[in-house]
């Protein structure tokens, strides 16, 4: 279990030394902070407009949380779906195509240590980046009231969905020797994983009426990442929810694993 | 040790000839209907130095990665100091030091960092690590470039970090796969200098994969010779080379006894 140490912070410190790390974490910075621009302005613009009209229920109902802090984690998962697949695609490819996977499977090192070594590097990775994020809402608190719970809620969310999307990436970057391919199943992956399952879902059922919503669609709804990270950036912890980051993750470490293992006896 | 009372009296008495480091018994690896190795033993002594000679393709590589754990046999049983390397992988492993032909490198890592990775993956007891990571980098030569990233070094510094990772957890076997192919002749003789001093210590098995044959003559006791996945020689250098033979002489004649007499039976 030691080694699962010792390679995800050789990992880490290569990510760090490597430009890609500070292109994506450029990147998610700038985005980050034009968005919570953008949302504050936004929120004080519909602000303004309301005490004008003397919309006073309309400015009873605004608060920081609903109206600010909730649509800009939920903008920053979007923005994590494209950005994550550029510091996951090297985690097992370029092991490989260094020809290091000699000497890791050569030590007396399990594939679950190697896997997990990788998952764990790539979450420290995911929690600067959350760290990032969890800055603005940070602003909000000097100046305004929002709810601590509620936003707290909302940075887990992020963290948990982008700890299951590093499964999904590792795994993508086991299957293959080329980091670009790696890249674009994962982001394909994430793409099909994060949005679109309730769409083919919703297109496949688009002729036979509401009636037909059967136990399959809504396993498929199930899967997709969409609707429990929403619950959650409302507030809202719910096992269910906590269930399907932890089995994704789960998951998909497996087939790393066995993807892994599987490559030896070829 | 896990020998039962019965077996020490044997032992004792084998003072002369202890448990081998390696053992292989009728080792197969097929790919499909290929088979890269088929059926080769040979056992190797604690402290032998064993050039593993042969033309390309002939399942060199192969042998080597089955014995160091990369790649599973179809068939056959392998021992490193007495560990089963399939049912006790894990301490098999252990016991191996592994170059393989292109050295398994991080580039963007520096010699020292690197080599102390290997250390921890190695399971080099923490006390001991730091001074395991100096004196592996003392010995190849490597505490002038100790801080310069990897990927700056030439290849002669390369081969010798990866030589450097090989021996870091002193292991009983080590297993080199052509660890001078590509260099120029200065750093050809530097790293065969090393080689030779790891040997001379007595107590590590070395077994290294050429095809330069002036190589297994400088630094070999005993030659394997296998041709497409098949033992065509097993013997020591002394007794090879006795009479004035060069090794290229005894090469050469065992090929081509080997190409006739496989063109004699397709024949039949």
């Amino acid at each position: 279990m030691r080694h699962i140490g010792t390679i995800a912070s050789r990992e880490l410190k290569s990510l760090f030394v490597s430009p890609v790390a500070y292109v994506v974490l450029t990147l998610w910075s700038v985005i980050a902070g034009t968005f919570f621009l953008a949302s504050l302005l936004g929120f004080n613009e519909r602000l303004m407009r309301a005490q004008q009209f003397q919309a006073f229920q309309a400015i009873s109902e605004m608060n920081l949380n609903d109206h600010l802090i909730e649509p800009f984690i939920g903008s920053m998962w979007v923005i994590l779906l494209f950005l994550l697949p550029a510091i996951t695609m090297g985690l097992v490819a370029s092991e490989k195509a260094n020809g290091t996977d000699e000497l890791l499977l050569t030590s007396p090192v399990t594939i679950w240590e190697i896997v997990f070594g990788k998952f764990f590097a790539g979450a420290g990775f995911v929690v600067l980046m959350s760290a990032i994020v969890a800055f603005f809402p940070a602003i909000l608190f000097y100046y305004g009231e929002p709810e601590l719970g509620k936003t707290l809620a909302g940075l887990l969310a992020l963290l948990l969905v982008s700890f299951s999307y590093v499964a999904i990436g590792v795994f993508a970057s086991s299957v293959t020797r080329n980091q670009l391919i790696a890249f674009v199943l994962t982001l394909v992956l994430l793409l099909i994983i994060g949005m679109m399952l309730p769409f083919i879902v919703d297109i496949s059922l688009s002729g036979a009426g509401p009636s037909s919503e059967s136990g399959f669609a809504e396993a498929i709804r199930w899967l997709s990442t969409g609707s429990h990270i929403d619950r959650m950036l409302q507030g809202l912890i719910d096992t269910s929810d906590l269930a399907y980051y932890a089995i994704t993750s789960a998951g998909f470490l497996l087939l790393a694993k066995t993807v892994i293992e599987s490559s030896r006896w070829r | 040790m896990k020998l039962g009372g019965a077996n020490s009296l044997t032992q004792d008495t084998a003072a002369a000839d202890p448990s081998p480091a390696i053992e292989v018994e009728d080792l197969e690896k097929r790919y499909g209907d290929f088979a890269a190795v088929r059926g080769l033993s040979f056992s190797i002594r604690p402290g032998e130095v064993v050039g593993f000679l042969g033309p390309n393709g002939a399942g060199k590589t192969t042998t080597m990665r089955i014995l160091t754990g990369f790649i599973p046999a179809t068939n056959g049983v392998a021992r490193i100091a007495g560990h089963d390397i399939f049912s006790d992988a894990l301490n098999a492993r252990r016991c191996v030091g592994y170059l393989p032909e292109t050295p398994p490198l991080y580039p963007e890592m520096t010699p020292a960092s690197y080599v102390d990775f290997v250390a921890r993956l190695k399971d080099v007891p923490r006390k001991e690590r730091r001074d395991a990571v100096e004196r592996a980098l003392e010995r190849c030569g490597l505490v002038e470039v100790r801080n310069r990233e990897i990927r700056q070094l030439s290849k002669g510094f390369r081969q010798r970090v990866g030589l450097a990772q090989a021996i870091v957890h002193e292991p009983a076997v080590l297993v080199l796969d052509e660890p001078t192919v590509g260099l120029d002749p200065i750093q050809i003789r530097e790293i065969r200098g090393l080689i030779r001093d790891l040997a001379a210590t007595g107590r590590q098995t070395v077994i290294l994969s050429t095809h330069i044959l002036a190589e297994v003559d400088a630094i070999c006791q005993r030659v394997i010779l296998i041709d497409r996945g098949r033992m065509a020689l097993d013997e020591p250098l002394a007794e090879l080379t006795g009479g004035g033979r060069s090794l290229e002489e005894v090469f050469t004649k065992v090929m081509t006894r080997d190409e006739t007499h496989e063109s004699a039976e397709d024949a039949a």
